[in-house]
């Protein structure tokens, strides 16, 4: 009866929840981000082994933001988590030009999880203070994201280290949830 | 057996599946329209104006009109994102081109880049609905005044038409889709696009 209650109570005055995955390469600055958003500031990180958890509330959406190692060898964990998600963030570390394709292979290869069918993708691309950073355009064309046809996505240039580009991918977030995207 | 009969029943009844591709530069109101149609042919709510924000990206709409079910793609139109537009040209029936048109400074800009789309050859056929947006300003420009900057006498052998809307407030919006629906209907595009799907696949 109280959880009734409580859904109720929780529909009528939006205080949505989504549980959202940052994925991404190793070193892309997933946890950097992860941090940025729910602190608000910039602190040091060590690579990933596992994964990190953190509560994020905007804009009436409280996210549920899991942040997972990105090295090769625990990739395939990735998919242990890929239940019961509502959207993905990908990070691209857009000055480490070598490995781009390596990032549009992994990408694509979560669009096909069944289980992310139903998910919104959000791009970050990251690392725009970082000289030859290539901007949002020219990360579109190398992860192939025309490709992407029947779910909503959206790309920002964002520097998590100066807390750049971050919420305005949230609001598109927020705004893409709320409307029921996907 | 049953398969068999179960494929051309689907291929018989199933609802035709139309892929509506939105374009235009930066600012003309492109997923303001989307929303709004979302808005009128479905229950659910579409997003108000004040929180759209510039589309970096893809938005999409599924919306049910009368027996068809529409699937619209809108795409950002800032110039460093137009160079994604043609990779949605091959599946698409028809485009709607939507132009601001109470911001006459940016005519050329959104002339030049209507002409590049429809040069391109992975839209041959396609019909073409163009939008003069923004009807609900004052100083918007009449859809006629519109038709006759844009020149169209070349346009002759494809299917096209001028529609004054406002994505703001609805104006147009119903007669828009309808027109769609009517044109993809009769276009050949469709036929080549559903012969190319294979039968089963409508």
């Amino acid at each position: 009866m109280g959880i009734v209650f409580t859904r109720l109570f929780s529909s009528l005055f939006g205080n949505k929840e989504a549980r959202i995955l940052v994925l991404g390469l190793d070193n892309a600055g997933k946890t950097t981000i992860l941090y940025r958003l729910q602190m608000g500031e910039v602190v040091s990180t060590i690579p990933t082994i596992g994964f990190n958890v953190e509560t994020v509330q905007y804009n009436n959406i409280k996210f549920q933001v899991w942040d997972l190692g990105g090295q090769t060898s625990i990739r395939p964990y990735w998919r242990c988590y890929f239940p019961n998600t509502q959207a993905i963030i990908y990070v691209v570390d857009s000055s480490d030009t070598d490995r781009l394709v390596v990032a549009k292979e992994e990408f694509h290869a979560i669009l096909e999880e069944e289980e992310l069918k139903g998910a919104v993708v959000l791009l970050f691309a990251n690392k725009q203070d970082l000289p030859g950073a290539l901007d949002d355009a020219a990360i579109t064309e190398s992860l192939e994201l025309h490709k992407i046809k029947n779910r909503q996505w959206a790309i920002f240039k964002t520097s998590a280290i100066k807390g750049e580009g971050l919420f305005e991918g949230l609001d598109w977030l927020s705004n893409t949830l709320k409307a029921g995207g996907g | 057996m049953f398969s068999l009969f179960y494929g051309l029943w689907k291929y018989m009844f199933s609802k035709m599946e139309f892929h509506v591709l939105i374009l235009g530069i930066d600012k003309a109101g492109k997923t303001t329209l989307l929303e709004k149609v979302k808005s009128q042919y479905s229950n659910l709510e579409g997003l108000p104006p004040d929180r759209i924000v510039p589309t970096v990206g893809l938005n999409i709409g599924r919306v049910e009109v009368s027996n068809t079910k529409l699937v619209f793609w809108d795409l950002g139109g800032q110039a460093g994102l137009r160079s994604i537009w043609e990779k949605y040209y091959e599946e698409a029936h028809a485009v709607i081109y939507v132009i601001d048109a109470s911001c006459p400074s940016r005519f050329e800009d959104s002339k030049s880049a209507l002409e590049k789309v429809l040069r391109h050859e992975d839209l041959q056929g396609a019909p073409l609905l163009i939008l003069a947006n923004k009807q609900d300003l004052e100083d918007a420009v009449s859809v006629d005044e519109l038709a006759q900057y844009l020149e169209f006498m070349k346009l002759d052998e494809r299917v096209y038409t001028f529609q004054a809307v406002s994505a703001f407030d609805g104006l147009g919006i119903k007669e828009s889709v309808n027109w769609l629906v009517d044109a993809m209907e009769r276009s050949k595009r469709t036929d080549m696009l559903r012969l190319r799907a294979g039968p089963g696949v409508v």
